[in-house]
């Protein structure tokens, strides 16, 4: 009887050992669902409030992250926002009297509606692409025309883009004349304002006024005759003070120009002109 | 003494909490996470009894199960661990102490063999904590992995715990 006694209190770690690892795979095996077990993980008080302020501090530790994203979030929805209000824009805009009165002039001609993707204002050489070419039929040569007036000619095409030389860039120069009178002469750029252009070698002559239009000639294959550039600001003389340099306030705003389109009928504009000219001869 | 059972409580505590906030959050590479609570066993005197060794050893790994929801999974491997520890000590402690109390450590161990005894129970304990993980899936070469790993960390950071608490 000693001996069992002895035996027992000899290797009572084993017999604790055995019982306690029973408790464990019985916690183990037994409590793995999450019902059995709320009442001691977690979800009993002391360990929850443990837990808590552990996930207090991992989120407040995760804060600059968590702000990164948000203001990524921020501008990525602000773009969308942008991309709605001009989509409402477009849907919605006014068109002014000039554009009526341009659209009116182009009944007849077929146009590329077109978008300006790229505008360039560097001084010296200002360049706009606009998102349709070969593909859609714009050749070299055309003329561009926007909501304002006269925008430019196409002057490179790409499949799918084009490159406009627009009236705000000194290799461009466009045939104008005063509306109502026939004096014609060459609208170019200064190299100033994005707002002005001049016509040079108008006759002295000529019955020229502050704020009357000035329009497109006719006397190119490019444009139709009469389509809107501008308005005279003033009357100053040329250079070799012979005849009258015209400053011109433009009608097209470069600066945020959109909307476009290339007047792509072949040969229109060119019938055009010689029936205004036979008109004229007539008379 | 009472000086040292209040000291062995502090240590309690603070090996918990260590093990709660900080080291069950590392997973270096995926699998290595270090379990250095386990230097509260490694540094019972070597007169304590069985017993007192298994019931600690329960004890602890109960408490940190408590926190981490992983009931019996730390309790079973460190009761287990408790069982292992004196046959360890008697193995890797000196041979000309044998009947003497000694604390574990390298100036009553030397530190070959103390490190030894470190690594090898901190082998066994990550092995027996993650074969019980393992009743989930997971893949032999993995788990050995992570064994490996686990104890590798654990014996470093038992080892600075020691020499941290030991600095005079």
């Amino acid at each position: 009887m000693n001996n069992l006694i002895d035996f027992i209190r000899k290797y009572f770690f084993v017999l604790l050992f055995v019982v306690l690892e029973g408790i464990s795979a019985w916690l183990l095996f037994g409590f793995n669902s999450y019902h059995g077990s709320v009442w001691f993980t977690s979800a009993s008080g002391g360990a929850a409030a443990v837990a808590r302020l552990y996930g207090d501090l991992v989120s407040w530790a995760n804060l600059q992250e968590v702000n990164a994203e948000l203001t990524a979030q921020n501008i990525s929805l602000q773009r969308e926002t942008e991309l709605l209000r001009q989509a409402l824009t477009d849907a919605t805009r006014d068109s002014s009297l000039t554009e009526r009165l341009v659209q009116q002039k182009l009944q007849g001609y077929e146009t590329v509606a077109a978008k300006v993707v790229a505008n360039s204002a560097e001084r010296a050489a200002n360049y706009l692409v606009i998102d349709k070419g070969e593909a859609d039929g714009v050749k070299p040569e055309m003329g561009v025309v926007g909501g304002g007036g006269v925008v430019g000619i196409v002057y490179l095409t790409g499949p799918h883009h084009s490159l406009v030389i627009p009236v705000t860039n000194r290799k461009s120069s466009i045939s104008c004349r005063v509306r109502g009178q026939n004096y014609f002469g060459y609208l170019q750029w200064d190299g100033q304002s994005m707002l002005s252009a001049y016509v040079d070698d108008v006759p002295r002559y000529a019955k020229v006024r502050i704020g009357q239009a000035v329009e497109t000639s006719g006397y190119s294959a490019v444009f139709p005759p009469g389509i809107f550039v501008g308005r005279i600001r003033r009357i100053r003389n040329s250079a070799d003070g012979q005849a009258y340099r015209l400053d011109v306030t433009l009608g097209t705003n470069f600066a945020n120009l959109r909307d476009v389109a290339v007047i792509s009928t072949p040969y229109k504009a060119e019938i055009d002109t010689l029936r205004a000219q036979a008109i004229e001869l007539e008379e | 003494m009472l000086e040292q059972y209040l000291s062995r409580m502090g240590w309690f505590a603070l090996l918990v909490g260590m093990q709660v906030f900080v080291f069950n959050h590392v997973h270096i590479f995926g699998y290595a996470t270090p379990f250095p609570y386990i230097f509260f066993l490694l540094s019972l005197p070597s007169a304590t009894p069985r017993w007192v060794y298994v019931l600690l050893g329960f004890a602890l790994g109960l408490t940190i199960d408590l926190f981490t929801n992983t009931p019996g999974m730390a309790a079973g491997a460190t009761c287990l661990l408790g069982l292992l520890v004196p046959p360890l000590l008697r193995l890797f402690g000196p041979t000309d102490a044998e009947e003497e109390a000694f604390t574990p450590s390298p100036r009553s161990m030397e530190w070959g063999p103390y490190v030894r005894y470190v690594v090898v129970a901190s082998l066994l304990h990550g092995a027996a904590f993650f074969a019980m993980e393992a009743f989930t899936v997971r893949e032999w070469q993995s788990l050995l992995a992570t064994v490996g790993a686990s104890g590798l960390l654990t014996s470093l950071l038992v080892i600075s715990l020691h020499l941290i608490s030991h600095r005079k």
